[in-house]
C-alpha cells in the first residue's frame, strides 16, 4: 500500500567508514604527493583512508614506516620499469643533452618511475551488502525478471551511489557488491575494465599464465579490473604471491609496484625464507635487513625480534639471529651467507 | 514553457498551452524495444525532441535476468521541483524503483492476476481429487 515513505529520498549522508574512491585523472609531470589524490600517469589512482579500526599493537600496510621499507626493498630499476609497453610504434627520439641536463633528466625520469611505482592498496575482504529497504508482498508472481535501478546522479562517488534491487517476490533490497560493479561499469565505464570479468580470472586458467610467467601482467589486469577490496582481487593476488614463493620467481615482481604487497603477504604468514635467500643471493644485503626489520614490526612477540631488540643488532648479525630462530630454511640461508661472505672476502682480497 | 515571440522559427516550436512531462520515448529497432525517461513538452512527439535525458529503461531481461533500469535522480528532481508532471508507466517505474510510493494501479493489477489465477488453481485441483476416485469404479 502507499504508505512507505521513499526509501531513495534518505540523505546521501550515509557515508561508509573508510570508504575508498576511484578516481582517473589525466597526470601532468611528477612530484606528486602520496595520499594527497594527486594524478597517475594513465594508471588508475586509487586513495584509501587508514581503516578507522586499527589495533595499536600492529602496523598496518598504510603506515609510513612499512610504506618505506617496502618501498626500499622494491628496487628501481629504471630500465625494467620504462620498458616498452605494448603500444603504438613511434620512431625514436634522440636528443643532444650536456652532462648536465642528462643528470636533470634523470632525475626526472627517478621520480616518474616513483609515480609508477606506487603500490595499490590492500584491504581487507568487503562485507557483502544484505539490506531490504521494503517488502511489498502484493507484487508477488507479477513479473519474471528482477528489476536493478541505478542512481546515474553525476556528482556522487561510486561507492556511495543508490544501486537497488525489486525482486520478482516484491523485495526491494540493496544490490550486492558483484551487481554494483557491474552496474557501475555499464554506467560509466573504465579503461580496461570489462563488465563481465575475464576468464583468465579463473583459478584454473591462472595456471597457464603463471606458466608463461606474466604475473606481473595478470596483476595489472586484476587492478584495472577489480576493486581493491573485492574477494577476487584478494584471491588472484593470494595466487599469485602463492606461486611466486612456490618457485621462487621473485624478481619478476622486483622494481614493480606489486613487489610491497607481495612482500606484506610473505611477512604476514611467515614465508619469507625463499625471499631471503634469492635477496642474498643478489647481493641485497641491505634490503635483507629491511625484510627483517619488517618482520620484526609485525612479528614482535617472536624470539629473534626481542634479540634484535636487547643487542641492538645490524647488518648481517640482524640476518643470523633471524635465521637460528624463525626460519624453517635455516640450512639453506646459512649457506646463502657463506657464500655471500666468500665473495665478499675474494672481491675486497682483489 | 516555450511561448516564443517569433512562432515562424523552424528550430525552435512553440505551443500553446502544454507542460512538461516525464515519460518514456521509445527506441530500438523491430522486437527490440529499448526506453529512455525523458522530460518533454507534453505536446511534442513521443520520440521528438526533448528537454534532457533522465535515464533509461531496457525492458528484456539481459544474461544475469535483470531489466536494467537507470534514473538521474537529482536532475528528477529538479524537474519535478520545476513542476512536471509523470506518465503513468513513469509513475509505475519509479515507484517499483522505490522513488515513489507503489502506484495504486500497481497494486489492484496484482490483486486482479491473483484473483484470477486462483479460480484456475481451484478448477484444477477438484477434478484431480475426482480422477482418483475412479480406477475403484468397475470396468
Amino acid at each position: 500500500m502507499p504508505g512507505a515513505p521513499s526509501p531513495l529520498f534518505l540523505p546521501f549522508a550515509e557515508r561508509a567508514c573508510g570508504a575508498a574512491r576511484v578516481a582517473e585523472e589525466e597526470g601532468s609531470g611528477p612530484g606528486a604527493v602520496m595520499g594527497g589524490g594527486r594524478a597517475a600517469r594513465s594508471l588508475p589512482l586509487i586513495v584509501c583512508d587508514p581503516p578507522a579500526e586499527k589495533r595499536e599493537a600492529k602496523p598496518a600496510f598504510t603506515d609510513e614506516a612499512v610504506q618505506d621499507l617496502l618501498y626500499r626493498m622494491t628496487g628501481l630499476n629504471l630500465q625494467k620499469v620504462f620498458r616498452p609497453v605494448r603500444q603504438e610504434l613511434k620512431p625514436p627520439k634522440y636528443r643532444l643533452l650536456t652532462e648536465a641536463q642528462l643528470q636533470e633528466a634523470t632525475r626526472k625520469a627517478v621520480e616518474e618511475a616513483k609515480e609508477k611505482l606506487r603500490m595499490p592498496p590492500v584491504l581487507d575482504e568487503r562485507e557483502p551488502i544484505d539490506d531490504v529497504l521494503a517488502d511489498d508482498k502484493v507484487l508477488e508472481g507479477t513479473e519474471t525478471a528482477k528489476y536493478v535501478f541505478t542512481d546515474l546522479t553525476y556528482a556522487t562517488p561510486h561507492r556511495e551511489r543508490f544501486i537497488v534491487v525489486r525482486e520478482p517476490n516484491g523485495v526491494l533490497r540493496k544490490a550486492t557488491w558483484e551487481e554494483r560493479d557491474r552496474m557501475i561499469q555499464i554506467f560509466f565505464p573504465k579503461e580496461g575494465r570489462r563488465v563481465i570479468p575475464p576468464v583468465l580470472f579463473k583459478d584454473e586458467h591462472l595456471g597457464t599464465v603463471f606458466q608463461q610467467d606474466r604475473h606481473e601482467d595478470i596483476l595489472n589486469m586484476c587492478i584495472a579490473q577489480f576493486e581493491p577490496d573485492s574477494a577476487d582481487y584478494i584471491r588472484v593476488h593470494h595466487r599469485t604471491y602463492d606461486d611466486i614463493e612456490k618457485h621462487a620467481k621473485y624478481d619478476l615482481l622486483r622494481s614493480t609496484r606489486h613487489f610491497g604487497g607481495m612482500v606484506w603477504y610473505l611477512v604476514n604468514r611467515k614465508k619469507t625464507d625463499g625471499l631471503l635467500i634469492d635477496m642474498i643471493n643478489r647481493d641485497l644485503l641491505d634490503d635483507a635487513t629491511s625484510l627483517i626489520t619488517l618482520y620484526h614490526m609485525l612479528h614482535p612477540e617472536c624470539q629473534s625480534a626481542k634479540e634484535a631488540k636487547e643487542g641492538k643488532l645490524h647488518g648481517i648479525d640482524l640476518i643470523k639471529v633471524f635465521v637460528k630462530t624463525e626460519s624453517q630454511k635455516e640450512g639453506y640461508i646459512q649457506l646463502a651467507l657463506q657464500a655471500y661472505q666468500e665473495a665478499m672476502a675474494t672481491s675486497t682480497a682483489s | 514553457n516555450l511561448h516564443l515571440i517569433t512562432p515562424g522559427s523552424r528550430l525552435l516550436k512553440s505551443y500553446r498551452g502544454g507542460h512538461v512531462v516525464i515519460r518514456f520515448a521509445l527506441g530500438g529497432c523491430t522486437n527490440r524495444p529499448f526506453y529512455r525517461i525523458v522530460a518533454a513538452h507534453s505536446k511534442r512527439a513521443r520520440d521528438g525532441k526533448y528537454l534532457e535525458q533522465l535515464g533509461c529503461l531496457d525492458p528484456l531481461p539481459n544474461a544475469h535476468g535483470e531489466k536494467v533500469a537507470g534514473l538521474n535522480l537529482e536532475r528528477l528532481r529538479h524537474w519535478l521541483g520545476c513542476g512536471a508532471q509523470l506518465s503513468r508507466p513513469a509513475e509505475k517505474l519509479l515507484g517499483l524503483a522505490g522513488f515513489l510510493p507503489l502506484h495504486p494501479m500497481t497494486i489492484t493489477n496484482a490483486e486482479r492476476l491473483r484473483r484470477r489465477r486462483r479460480p484456475a488453481q481451484e478448477s484444477v485441483v477438484p477434478p484431480a481429487e475426482g480422477g482418483s476416485q475412479e480406477p475403484g469404479a468397475p470396468v
